[in-house]
């Protein structure tokens, strides 16, 4: 047994490790690698944030649920195609437009919104429905809609989305793009989600004792259907975001997302055994990728040598799971 | 005997699985404020019994009256909902989140703010505060995820909610199976507590000097029926072992059972 004060500093210290992380590799950056203090870098970070962002805000909730979404990556694809097949004018775009012009963001924000909340259901209604293992029921779904945005494109691109969502995508405010603004949003809103209300405590809960949430008479599969739709429909979002960014849609868009935001919700404190993690910290995950990215963007290292850090910081950040996992299990 | 009607009755329960006849024509009575052990060897249909009571398992025949009327419950937040719960063995808690989180499972007190439900934590805090400290259970801070507390405590906190909660009927599997001396002292004195309240209190358990313990009565299940049905005061745990097991010839408790109604 060890004193109370010293276990709350141990557990302080252990659910902010990533803020200390990001904190300290943003001063060691802009202390060592030339040209990265300046505002334009650190608004560059915000931005390249967003899309991971975005769909790490799904994943960790299905992982803090107790499941697993391996399928976010290749929704936001498939929302960003569709997005670009139907409201691009160039390539396979058919260019659909409205009167007034205006109508094309709502609609293809509810239409990105829907297509992504169908995938959920369908990963939900094998995983609950019919009780298969999310990991490989959603592995699936990352290849068979991957496969789809392939074959739907027949492998070209669009390009030259409407106007309006063209307009969307270069506004800045305070020096940051909208479109960050956006994800910065849904992270505040979805925080808020989870720690404020019954459904939040419900999705944690069920994450810690799934049968212990039953007994307590929670509808646990109908909650655990939404935590796969909101992730489907917030992946969508995502999807949505990169068109818009973009201007278009190709086939492999979004390639590598999945194991970003998986990196950034496992650093940010979301534990893979369900019902430990914050979203706040899974937004300073993401943050913390994005300046690493950016820093050897900055250092002219090739770009096959990204791909190796990237796989070796999923594997840091699982390690890091299983660290804190056993220094919990030590120190309180 | 008082002459208020029991609390819950069971009448000639039959539970069927396929060809295997589990419980074959059970029946028994519990009145409020009465602590019940439940004995049986393992296979012997306790855990279906219990199973059946609380609404997990359909008896395939017989009929359960629960507080005046007949009842058959679907599921078990259905028996819940009319206070029967059973309290398991691996703890019915989420360690992953507070006292007071824990203490409202699923019914939470919220505000609505333009539609949206908000956790009302200051009244649920003080709530729990107020049931726990009238029950005389000690927990160094409700805000403290319950995986950093003991099994004792644990334990408190479930029948604490359960009492809150309007709970009528508790069925406790091998509550101390995982508690050490001291700890299952406390919690059979934790026990005669809650039946002080009226409620009825079901344990089963392997046990027999705990049984003795805190058992008003010991009923004996064998071969998915009841062969015993004593006060406890009135056998001892040689006759009671010889009605687990069906060894010697059950007539001293046979007819202790034709003496109490």
């Amino acid at each position: 047994m060890i004193s109370s004060s010293r276990r709350k500093a141990v557990e302080f210290v252990l659910d902010h490790l990533v803020w200390l992380l990001l904190a300290v590799v943003l001063i060691v950056f802009s202390l060592t690698v030339p040209n990265f203090a300046q505002a334009g870098i650190y608004a560059n970070i915000i931005e390249q944030s967003t899309f991971v962002g975005v769909m790490a805000v799904g994943l960790a909730i299905v992982i803090i649920a107790g499941n697993m979404d391996l399928s976010v990556e290749s929704v936001a694809a498939l929302t960003a195609m569709a997005t670009g097949i139907l409201f691009c004018s160039h390539g396979i775009g058919l260019g659909y437009a409205f009167t007034p012009e205006w109508l094309v963001v709502p609609v293809s924000l509810v239409l990105s919104l829907a297509i992504g909340a169908i995938a959920g259901l369908i990963n939900g209604f094998f995983t609950i429905r019919l009780k298969m293992n999310a990991f490989i029921v959603t592995l699936a779904s990352y290849i068979w809609i991957r496969g789809l945005v392939v074959a739907v494109s027949g492998g070209r691109s669009a390009q030259d989305l409407a106007p309006p969502l063209r307009w969307l995508g270069i506004q800045t405010l305070l020096q940051v793009p909208l479109i960050a603004w956006i994800a910065i949003v849904v992270f505040v809103l979805f925080t808020f989600l989870l720690a404020k209300t019954p459904f939040g405590r419900h999705v944690m809960m069920i994450g810690g004792n799934q049968v212990a949430t039953y007994r307590a008479g929670i509808k646990v599969d109908r909650l655990l259907m939404w935590t796969f739709v909101l992730a489907g429909a917030i992946a969508g979002l995502a999807g949505w975001l990169l068109a818009i960014r973009t201007s278009g849609a190709t086939a492999n868009l979004g390639t590598g997302m999945l194991f970003n935001a998986f990196a950034a919700v496992v650093i940010g404190g979301v534990s893979l055994k369900g019902g430990v993690g914050k979203l706040p910290g899974v937004y300073a995950g993401v943050l913390l990728l994005s300046s690493i990215h950016t820093a050897i963007n900055l250092m002219g290292l090739p770009a096959h040598y990204t791909q190796v850090i990237l796989g070796l910081l999923v594997l840091a950040a699982v390690l890091l799971d299983t660290v804190k996992h056993a220094i919990r299990q030590k120190f309180i | 005997m008082t002459a208020d009607t029991p609390l819950l009755q069971l009448r000639d329960i039959r539970m069927r699985f396929g060809a295997i006849e589990a419980l074959r024509g059970v029946s028994f009575d519990i009145r409020r404020g009465e602590v019940v052990a439940l004995l049986g060897d393992n296979g012997a249909g306790k855990s279906t019994l219990v199973k059946i009571i609380s609404g997990g398992l359909q008896a395939t025949s017989g009929t359960m009256v629960f507080d005046g009327s007949e009842r058959h419950f679907a599921n078990p937040s259905e028996a819940k909902a009319a206070g029967i719960e059973t309290v398991y063995q691996d703890l019915s808690l989420c360690t992953n989140v507070d006292v007071v989180a824990n203490f409202f499972m699923g019914r939470e007190i919220v505000k609505r703010y333009f539609g949206i439900p908000i956790l009302q934590e200051a009244a649920m805090y003080e709530a729990t505060e107020r049931a726990i400290s009238n029950a005389g259970t000690r927990i160094p801070s409700l805000r403290v995820n319950v995986e950093h507390l003991s099994g004792g405590q644990r334990q408190a906190i479930e029948l604490n909610r359960f009492v809150h909660w309007g709970g009528k009927l508790v069925l406790l599997d091998e509550p101390f199976a995982a508690l050490g001396v001291e700890q299952t002292r406390r919690g059979l004195e934790m026990i005669k507590n809650i039946a002080a309240q009226g409620i009825a209190v079901v344990v089963i358990t392997h046990i027999m000097a705990q049984a003795f313990q805190v058992a008003d009565r010991i009923v004996v299940v064998r071969q998915g029926a009841v062969v015993g049905d004593v006060q406890s005061a009135d056998t001892s745990p040689d006759a009671i072992v010889q009605l687990i097991t069906g060894e010697a010839l059950p007539g001293q408790a046979r007819n202790a059972r034709v003496s109490n109604p």
